[in-house]
């Protein structure tokens, strides 16, 4: 069966190259917006299943304009047309306000699948996904290391602590993407313009005022344990043996 | 009015997860700054052990939901026991484990409950009116306090994050809730689960310790000296760009600027010089190991603890002592 599927996108910035101010702990962003790398997997996972099976992927976006730059590279990916929810500071809002925009943008729509990334790049909150499959009244799939499709019915692995959870599952799902589930292709030189030419809808939905009950701190780099202990000129019986004691009194041996 | 702080403690295989024995010392924690009491509930199937485990670790109150619908991990079942027992409880503040499970399970049932939720926390302060969770954001390079109000709040906390706790002494009292199943929604079945052998199959993004090798290696094979290094220790392999770039090693293993960015309690740099190219994917780790020769390797400016020396004799030595 072809499959209808919404795959939902984060701009963030590109980690890459995020630098900390020494002098005032702050993190320095860079100029460089990308689409959450857990993201392009979710879009590639999307891809892999139309081209097996058929069926028509949607890619989502809610924040500012720019968001239109990663619903543009989904699409040159492969993706059929694009839904941009304009949501100015979308990093005043806590992610269950993110997840009700999304799921109220996505209430006219019908869907055999949402997928998304594990966790965004960013905040790495993982949160939003699970919570628009909770107010869309639909069932979750998450860790998710491989998808076989059987028409409604999915078969997937996910990671555990444990190793390998096998489930089984059936449409409509939310689907969160591990790391290891693909590698996510290049846009190629057709698909740039091919781009060019597919649709991006923007929905009309009122943005709901960031929550009173949640509220964060600008983000502050962490002080790290300057000079570490170095062991030098030892056998290496010997300093095998104070690591393992470094090991051991910090509970990590 | 809400009161008091409820852990949801899992278990495997009849014990609590190590997660669960961390997560006492968050609930403690969170205890603390809060007020009322710190209530704990397990769930699982078959959990006599871990229900009297729990108990004897500094924990108020223990809450039992033992049924064969929570052998296995899903979503519906354990969040609509969850959900129950939250209801029972009526805390302020709900934590979960950083598990794959807890990092699942948190965000339906915050979304279900409308309360605000904070992951992968590192530390717990404030007061009951509000909450402070602190968390690494941006790769663990800087963190950020979040500030949770309202009457019913819910963390997840990072791995590693908090000590285990110990045993007491004393014991709480345990008491079962009984769950009726029959509501629960049953959308995931699942049907096994392909257990990875110690070490081997650990994926980078949930390891709590990752052992990497880097050019120092000199060649492929000597790869097996960080395996078994990495079993010994229950750790994933991961490698440096240059060896990944010679062929030596997936793609997948490789951590830095063009590959994944970590952030285990324990990263282990095995014969990497530590460019920073390969520092940006794993400088957020707790704590950073380095081994290598040259005295002079940027690496050990970032190293917790450093040794220097030949990797070839301090590996196999390191190995069998941790195998001891």
């Amino acid at each position: 069966m072809a499959y209808s599927m919404v795959v939902l996108v984060k701009q963030t910035p590109d980690l890459n190259a995020v630098r900390v101010d020494r002098a005032t702990g702050q993190p320095l962003l860079g100029d460089q917006l990308v689409m959450s790398s857990a993201d392009a997997i979710a879009v590639e996972a999307a891809l892999q299943l139309k081209e097996a099976h058929g069926g028509e992927i949607t890619v989502v976006s809610a924040g500012p304009p720019s968001v239109k730059d990663v619903l543009t590279r989904a699409l040159a990916m492969g993706a059929d047309k694009g839904l941009l929810i304009p949501v100015e500071n979308p990093n005043v809002l806590d992610t269950l306000a993110m997840a009700k925009i999304i799921a109220d943008a996505l209430s006219g729509t019908t869907f055999d699948l949402i997928l998304a990334g594990q966790h965004a790049d960013d905040y790495e909150s993982g949160q939003v996904p699970a919570q628009v499959a909770e107010l869309l009244g639909i069932a979750q799939v998450s860790w998710v290391t491989k998808i076989e499709a059987n028409g409604g019915e999915l078969s997937f692995e996910r990671d555990t602590e444990d190793g390998k959870q096998g489930v089984i599952a059936s449409t409509p799902l939310v689907v969160m993407t591990a790391e290891s589930l693909n590698e996510p292709r290049y846009p190629s030189l057709k698909g740039i313009m091919a781009a060019k030419k597919k649709p991006i809808e923007t929905a009309s939905v009122s943005a709901p005022a960031a929550s009173g009950a949640i509220s964060w701190s600008a983000p502050m780099a962490q002080s790290r344990p300057s000079a570490g202990i170095i062991v030098q000129d030892k056998p290496a019986a010997d300093a095998a043996a104070e690591l393992v004691a470094w090991l051991k009194s910090n509970k990590l041996a | 009015m809400p009161n008091g702080v409820l852990i949801v403690a899992e278990t495997h295989d009849g014990a609590l997860r190590p997660a669960s024995i961390e997560l006492i010392s968050a609930g403690l924690a969170a205890k603390a700054v809060a007020g009322g009491s710190l209530t704990a509930v397990v769930l699982g199937e078959g959990i006599v052990t871990a229900a009297s485990d729990l108990a004897s670790r500094g924990v108020d109150a223990v809450t039992v939901v033992d049924h064969t619908r929570l052998a296995q991990f899903t979503t519906d079942a354990y969040a609509f026991a969850v959900e129950q027992a939250i209801r029972a409880a009526d805390p302020r503040l709900v934590i979960f484990t950083g598990t794959t499970a807890g990092r699942d399970l948190a965000p339906r049932l915050a979304a279900r409950l409308q309360a605000p939720l904070a992951a992968n926390v590192t530390a717990i302060g404030g007061d009951a009116s509000e909450i402070i969770a602190t968390r690494p954001v941006l790769g663990g390079r800087v963190q950020s306090d979040v500030r949770l109000g309202g009457d019913l709040a819910m963390l997840t906390i990072g791995p590693g994050a908090f000590p285990k706790a110990e045993a007491t002494g004393s014991s709480a009292s345990i008491e079962t809730l009984d769950v009726d199943f029959s509501g629960a929604p049953e959308r995931v079945r699942v049907t096994g689960v392909a257990t990875v052998d110690a070490g081997g199959g650990a994926s980078l993004a949930n390891a709590d310790v990752i052992v990497a090798g880097g050019r120092g290696l000199k060649e492929p094979d000597n790869f097996g000296l960080i395996e078994q290094l990495a079993a010994a220790m229950g750790g994933a392999v991961a490698a440096s760009r240059a060896v990944v770039d010679a062929g030596w090693r997936p793609h997948h293993e490789q951590i830095g600027q063009t590959g994944k960015t970590v952030a285990p309690k324990l990263y282990i740099a095995v014969g990497i010089s530590g460019a920073v190219q390969h520092n940006v994917g794993m400088q957020g780790s707790e704590r950073i190991v380095a081994i290598n020769r040259d005295p002079d390797a940027p690496i050990f400016k970032i190293a917790s603890f450093g040794i220097v020396g030949d990797l070839f004799d301090v590996l196999p030595e390191l190995t069998k002592q941790l195998k001891a």
